[in-house]
């Protein structure tokens, strides 16, 4: 029952439909009282052969009337009742999905899709039947029962009621006992799902690989072994919902038995009447169903529970990003002020920076190379604000980074990310992503920035392709400018460019380098390259390596140093060269 | 998308007759092999309704035959009470009985139906990937299939209630032949109230489960591109967009709930109370010429109650049947998509042995009519090196893609040690040619897992060994928990260039006998791009192999340069004939020298 409290902030807002929908159970159930009440009386009109056409048709037209005006009411409830329980699923769907909207990477890292996709789906239907046949069940399994039993105390015997209805405490135990363990094997059940979206979710993302592999049958025997997972996690919980009924139909009974035993003593002791018992045990017959009722109310409920006890988990986490203490409403504008003491990643005691500080200025551009796993993409990932706890500061233009609403501060920046993900529509809203208003020339420019135009123009749609999971597979290089094109089109403060240059050749790469430095003479720049042709050109370049900066310095100062970079240049720059050609001509 | 999408909506038909006919037969195909459950459930289903008739007789019995007297004795009254208390407890045990093995039963089925459907995903060729978007896909296999737990009910409900109906249907012909008749005619009403609830629910169900699947589509695509969405601020419209679909949905919800309580459980009242009209009405009218005893009329009536009461059972799960239609019409068309990998010969016992790889006159396009790979022709001798160059868009990922079998080609023929390619299994081709993807993707598990992918035979030591072979064991062996650190989703926690030495790994540990590159070793550094420069040479020495090549190592000692443009092989040879021939290969060259 404590789901209905949790839920009574959805009741409240709905109280007028659940106040119609309860009313008009109520309605129905005078309504039901009706038609037996006419029969009764032209029964006995006709055992007492007073009946005439008119009395008939009277009283038929009255049950007519009844059984009309019950067909809406019974409508209605429906309406309001199932109605509002849609109402509920759609809020928490709609309430999940800004919650995603707004988690962090911690979050990403440890919630999987399919699980999150779970939350949304599977979770949020057992939560919606509390609302809905949760709420019908109860209001009609208590008008129906306390009116019997009202009944058999009124025209029966209040002594015999109390007897007779005592063992149905019993159902109170029962609904405890197996209403906690339903919850703990429905919590199994709901997670050994997830299990199985996040499995299907990967195989479908990864079916490449998993066909380069020829891995289609072990993979089908790895889903087989989830599905078997899921069926036993299932057993369980069918199995004690399959309990509710056996036990409800004992505990009645039980008090049958009761009302055998004293009802019949109190027959013979002629303290009610032989047709009072009958009509005692009619009623009871009557409970029966609201009896089965709150069985499968109980287990509805506890469904309901467990489910909401898992999307309120979800909604639970909360994002590890500060809340700016004195917020800065100021536009993050000015030199970038990088100084890390130590960062380790949440879940990782290794030190993942140490000791990394660096001034970048307005209009410079500066380059981030290394080796792989030296630090390059944690330094991004820390200006991205991915992760907001660490020794150290970063400051723009005298301001803290996390000082700034974080959607203020990414606002300033465009980044291009090592993964590129586009969205399943066209060229040109995903170039204009950040801007869906931006006009047919400012998308356009973007894509020259990012040298893609001319391969736009190729295409037969033009602007117009479909990309992404609905539409043609771009090259990966083409994937890569467009998410340039993407990061340049709203002429950010900073622009971020995290390993994106690596599927394009060398004369692309220029390109694209020479027209950003054009368009964005004011603009400050960060490359991550592994190539080093990439920052040759940069104001500054920095040289990570095992969490901090082992060398600093311009293209020709770190020449100079004779050095990691030096080493690597030598090594880079005459294949980078011949490799680009290559490929961008024949 | 959005076009896309209500294109689909619109396209919604009302499912015909023989299609639901179908539907049904191949949904029964998948419940049969669980007959064990259902009969047993169906079995005790029935013995439940004769228990129910059977327990309040007794009470009856016990009444008319004991209670009248007054010198029943307190024993048997007891005796009384015990018997019938051993009735209530058979009937709890039947009720476990009948509730579990049904229950088994659907679930069962459902699972069985989602393994084969997620087998069958496994034979749709890369299109379908392609042109699908995963969390439809998701949503197919895993929601779909789950609403057809509830989809069998409806059938136990209809067993049951033509059992109580046929017996409901004798007492009332006991009594009165004409309005037993009457009261039989309102099963051609219902008849035809079904009818017209599948012809107007069916839409509305289907257009239900679309907007489901648009939604499921939306958060999928929503979460893997999270970090985008907040990079760029994007996250209120893409909450307006989900809202805006989640309204859609939660729209066609309220014309289902309105379909559903105007044609389902309140018409089954009314049509009690309307028979019980005729039958007062036709009694009423008898008994001012005749006599009519009250027991027959009360009799008739409750004859008539137990007529109808199990109706509204059946009509509460038509939804939940008609729900499950539509599931089965989605997952029926999934099983039934033609877009199927290219067929192998799959009984062939044909072995590569020295991967010698051919191409004649091969033509390729992913759009009919729209060739991308035009007349292609080379051959590629056992061990030797063949490297792909070219501009983006001409050709060269294809040859691969077709190579591979990843989608099927149009003419012409490839041969693989001079047999047709189609000629060896899909095992045999998989294992033999080993494919080194442009964009590695990792799978959830941990690092060793992930080069084993599902292998078993792979040893520790060959995973390491592999690591090792690539350089990616330095890095490796750097994380906490080495090979046994986790992997989560996509594995995004690690750098792209972590992501490719790794599936390096992956493919190296299987040892293929041709070896096919889709080089993209510039998101490595130098220092490890030089090591696998070193390894990749040394796994070439003995192997086929056909590389889109951007590293320079790979096309100078390529036994034979192709030079694509536009689909088909400008200029071949190697890298001194082509520097020979004065063609656009030596162009490139000669600028480079210049440098």
């Amino acid at each position: 029952m404590g789901i209905f409290s949790r839920l009574s902030w959805f009741f409240k807002h709905r109280w007028k439909q659940y106040s119609f929908g309860v009313l008009a159970l109520l309605l129905v159930a005078a309504c039901n009282v009706v038609p037996p009440r006419i029969v009764g009386v032209v029964v006995d009109a006709v055992s007492k052969k007073t009946l005439t056409i008119k009395f008939l048709m009277m009283n038929l037209g009255l049950l007519l009337l009844v059984a009309i005006m019950g067909y809406f009411l019974r409508f209605l409830w429906q309406k309001m009742i199932f109605g509002s329980s849609y109402v509920l699923e759609r809020d928490l769907r709609n309430r999940l999905f800004h919650h995603f909207m707004k988690m962090d990477t911690t979050f990403y890292q440890k919630w999987r899709t399919g699980d999150l996709m779970a939350h949304a789906t599977n979770d949020i239907d057992a939560v919606r039947e509390v609302a809905g046949p949760g709420v019908l069940t109860l209001a009609d399994s208590l008008i129906t029962g306390l009116s019997m039993i009202f009944a058999m105390g009124m025209f029966v015997d209040w002594k015999l009621t109390l007897y007779a209805i005592l063992p149905l405490l019993l159902l109170a135990i029962m609904a405890n006992v197996l209403g906690n363990k339903i919850h703990d094997a429905f919590m199994k059940s709901q997670a050994a799902f997830s299990s199985i979206n996040n499995k299907t979710q990967e195989s479908v993302v990864g079916i490449k690989v998993l066909k380069a592999l020829g891995q289609e049958k072990q993979d089908e025997a790895d889903f087989d072994k989830y599905v078997s997972k899921n069926i036993k996690a299932n057993k369980k919980s069918y199995r004690l919902d399959a309990m509710f009924d056996p036990l409800t139909s004992i505990i009645m009974g039980i008090s049958y038995v009761i009302t055998i035993i004293l009802g019949g003593l109190a027959v013979i002791h002629s303290q009610i009447t032989i047709g009072e018992l009958v009509s005692f045990i009619t009623y009871m017959a009557e409970l029966t169903w609201p009896m089965f009722a709150i069985g499968s109310l109980f287990n509805i409920l506890e469904r309901g529970s467990a489910s909401y006890d898992r999307i309120t988990e979800l909604l639970g986490e909360k994002s590890s990003l500060v809340t700016p203490r004195h917020e800065v409403k100021t536009t993050p504008n000015g030199p970038l002020d990088f100084e890390m003491k130590k960062f380790h990643y949440p879940d990782d005691k290794a030190i993942a920076l140490n000791n990394v500080s660096f001034v970048l200025k307005e209009g410079q551009t500066m380059g981030i190379v290394g080796p792989t796993g030296g630090g390059k993409s944690t330094i991004i990932s820390l200006l991205m604000r991915d992760f907001d706890h660490y020794n150290g500061q970063i400051t723009v233009g005298d301001h803290d980074i996390r000082d700034f609403k974080l959607d203020d501060y990414l606002d300033t920046i465009g980044y291009v990310p090592q993964t590129n993900f586009l969205f399943s529509t066209n060229i040109r809203d995903n170039i204009r992503f950040a801007n869906i208003d931006a006009t047919k020339e400012q998308v356009k420019a973007a894509a020259h920035v990012a040298d893609l135009d001319n391969d736009i123009d190729d295409m037969p749609e033009g602007y117009d392709t479909q990309v992404g999971q609905l539409g043609v597979s771009l090259s990966g290089g083409q994937k890569q400018r467009l998410s340039i094109a993407r990061a340049v089109l709203s002429d950010p403060e900073l622009l971020i460019l995290d390993d994106s240059l690596s599927a394009v050749d060398s004369k692309t790469e220029r390109n694209i380098e020479e027209r950003i430095a054009e368009n964005r003479s004011n603009g400050t720049t960060i490359i991550a390259a592994s190539r080093l042709s990439s920052v040759e050109h940069a104001d500054q370049i920095l040289v990570v390596d095992h969490g901090t900066i082992i060398e600093h310095g311009t293209h020709q100062e770190l020449l100079g140093n004779k050095g990691w970079y030096y080493d690597t240049f030598n090594l880079q720059a005459k294949n980078a060269e011949l490799e680009g050609r290559l490929n961008s001509h024949g | 998308m959005d076009k896309k999408e209500q294109e689909t909506i619109n396209d919604i038909h009302a499912l015909s007759r023989k299609q639901q006919r179908n539907i049904l037969k191949r949904l029964f195909g998948f419940a049969w092999a669980f007959k064990k459950q259902f009969v047993t459930a169906i079995i005790f289903a029935i013995g439940l309704s004769v228990i129910n008739i059977i327990l309040p007789r007794l009470l009856q019995y016990y009444m008319d035959n004991y209670l009248v007297h007054q010198d029943t004795g307190i024993q048997i009254i007891v005796g009384f009470a015990i018997v019938y208390f051993i009735g209530t407890i058979i009937k709890a045990i039947v009720q476990f009985i009948q509730n579990f093995a049904f229950s088994m039963g659907a679930e069962r089925t459902l699972e069985r139906i989602r393994s084969q459907l997620f087998r069958k995903l496994h034979t749709l060729g890369m299109d379908y990937f392609d042109k699908t978007p995963a969390g439809s896909i998701v949503s197919r296999v895993t929601n779909d299939t789950k609403t057809l737990y509830d989809f069998w009910t409806l059938f136990l409900m209809i067993l049951v209630a033509a059992f109580s109906m046929i017996s409901a249907f004798i007492a009332m012909m006991s009594v009165n032949v004409t309005l037993a008749v009457a009261t039989a005619l309102f099963v051609i009403a219902l008849y035809l109230l079904i009818w017209l609830y599948q012809r107007l629910s069916s839409k509305i169900y289907q257009r239900l489960r679309e907007y489901l699947s648009q939604i499921n589509t939306k958060l999928n695509e929503s979460l893997m591109g999270i970090s985008i969405i907040q990079q760029f601020g994007q996250q209120k419209r893409m909450i307006s967009e989900f809202e805006h679909k989640n309204n859609q949905y939660f729209n066609q919800r309220n014309k289902m709930i309105n379909v559903n309580s105007f044609l389902l459980y309140p018409t089954i009242t009314l049509m009690f109370t309307l028979s019980e009209v005729i039958s007062l009405g036709g009694f009423g009218l008898e008994s001012t010429h005749t006599i009519v005893a009250a027991g027959v009329i009360y009799a008739f009536i409750s004859y008539q109650q137990n007529f109808f009461n199990p109706l509204s059972n059946v009509m509460n799960y038509m939804s939940y049947f008609q729900d499950g239609m539509v599931a089965g019409y989605r997952i029926m068309k999934l099983f039934d998509n033609q877009t199927t990998s290219p067929v192998q010969n799959e009984d062939s016992a044909q072995k590569i042995e020295v991967g010698k790889i051919e191409f004649r006159h091969v033509t390729f396009g992913y759009v009919p009519n729209e060739p991308i790979l035009k007349d292609i022709s080379f051959t590629v001798n056992p061990g030797q090196t063949v490297a792909l160059v070219g501009h983006t868009g001409s050709g060269k990922s294809s040859i691969i893609n077709v190579l591979l079998r990843f989608y099927e080609f149009g003419e012409g023929q490839i041969l693989i040690d001079d047999h047709d390619i189609r000629d060896y299994s899909t095992q045999e081709l998989r294992q033999k040619l080993g494919l080194v993807i442009q964009e590695p993707y990792l799978f959830y598990g941990n690092i060793a897992n992930n080069i084993r992918m599902y292998d078993d035979s792979i040893t520790d030591a060959q995973v390491e060994q592999a690591a090792k072979f690539v350089d990616a064991d330095e890095f490796i062996e750097r994380l906490p928990d080495a090979y046994h650190a986790k992997v989560i989703e996509r594995g995004s926690s690690f750098s792209t260039g972590q992501r490719q030495l790794i599936s390096f790994a992956r493919t190296i540990v299987r040892n293929p006998k041709v070896l096919i590159l889709d080089e993209a070793t510039a998101n490595i550094d130098p220092q490890t791009e030089q090591s696998i420069t070193r390894g990749l040479s040394k796994m070439r020495d003995d192997r086929t192999t056909i590389a889109i090549a951007h590293r320079l190592s790979t096309v100078q000692d390529a036994d034979q340069i192709l030079v694509l443009s536009h689909g088909r092989i400008a200029e071949r040879g190697t890298h001194s004939e082509l520097l020979k021939a004065g063609g656009l290969y030596s162009e490139l060259y000669e600028l480079q020298s210049m440098d």
